[in-house]
């Protein structure tokens, strides 16, 4: 054998050795693809598993949103009616508001007058009461003086009676003394003068003439009030208006009725009809004297 | 693979058998890679020279 085929031998050798090598370690560092291949394709269907089961609940999500979307639709459909029925409750209740304020104000104006008017009445009566008690003051001391004069006026009546007793007295002394004298003068054939009083004989008390006066208060019926047969006028105490007072109604030249007052203010009256001859209505004069 | 190179040389040299010996060693490395290789395929595609 040739040296050099020996050569060639070893270094065919050791190349094959050397590519073996390679070969081997190659193979054993090399990549399983089939089972990549298979993990990665039932990797894949259990993706596209899950994919179909995502569309599937989507396309459910979808269905109910749908759904859930009309139920919204009609309820916003309802609730946009309720909403346009409460806007129509709420301008009435405004408006009911508004027109209760202006009530509660013109109440409270109101009541405001009301409470001046029972101040000035309280007011009045505080007077009224401070008149009465003066006047019941001067009724005592009337009625004081009364009694005073009762008695003088008892007093002096005893002494008018024991004066005319001792008048009568006088009187029959007179007679007795004018029968004596007489019996003296009728045998000398005279008789006597009558007597001159020395004191002039004072008349008696006359009363005093009364002149009447017409009262001529006017007025105008405000008020009447036909069931109670009851009429108010115009005019009150503040005027000369008493209770009692008789009121004759007339329209024009036409005589109505009469008004009988039964209560008098300061401002105006109120009385009973009467000899009613045709029915009064507010405006018709009234007037104490035709 | 005859012993004439021992006797017209006259210095030692190495007898052809181990080169036979050198070849076989190198035929088996080819083969044990090739059977390597055939199962890593047949284990792994599941056929040999086929593409799967």
């Amino acid at each position: 054998m040739s040296t050099l085929t020996k050569i060639l031998i070893v270094l065919l050798t050791l190349s094959s050795i050397f590519l073996c090598g390679i070969v081997v370690t190659y193979v054993a560092n090399a990549d399983n693809y089939r089972q990549k291949y298979d993990n990665l394709k039932d990797e894949r269907d259990s993706l596209d598993k899950k994919v179909q089961d995502y569309t599937k609940q989507v396309n459910e999500a979808l269905e109910q949103k749908k759904q859930v979307e009309n139920k919204l639709s009609s309820e916003i459909t309802s609730l946009k009616a309720e909403k346009g029925e409460l806007q129509t409750n709420f301008d009435n209740a405004e408006r009911e508001k508004a027109a209760l304020l202006q009530k509660v104000n013109s109440w409270t104006s109101i009541t405001k007058d009301f409470y001046q008017t029972t101040d000035k009445q309280g007011q009045l009566l505080k007077n009224t009461l401070e008149e009465l008690n003066k006047v019941q003051t001067e009724q005592i001391s009337q009625r004081k003086e009364l009694n005073e004069t009762t008695a003088a006026l008892v007093e002096k009546m005893a002494i008018i009676e024991t004066l005319q007793a001792e008048n009568k007295r006088i009187q029959e002394e007179k007679t007795e003394l004018q029968n004596r004298l007489d019996k003296f003068l009728q045998p000398i054939g005279k008789t006597a003068a009558a007597a001159v009083p020395v004191t002039p004989r004072e008349e008696a008390a006359r009363p005093a003439t009364t002149e009447a006066r017409d009262i001529a208060l006017q007025g105008l019926v405000t008020a009447v009030d036909l069931k109670n047969s009851m009429a108010t006028i115009s005019i009150g105490t503040a005027d000369g208006v008493k209770e009692g007072m008789r009121f004759h109604v007339t329209r024009g030249n036409e005589f109505l009725c009469d008004i009988l007052i039964i209560d008098a203010d300061t401002k105006e009256a109120v009385g009973a009809l009467e000899l009613v001859q045709q029915q009064p209505n507010v405006g018709d004069t009234v007037s104490t004297n035709l | 693979m005859s012993p004439d190179g021992q006797s017209r040389g006259g210095k030692a040299t190495t007898s052809n058998n181990l080169y036979t010996i050198i070849l076989a060693l190198a035929f088996c490395a080819v083969l044990a890679t090739a059977a390597l290789v055939a199962y890593k395929c047949y284990f792994q595609y599941g056929t040999i020279l086929k593409i799967p």
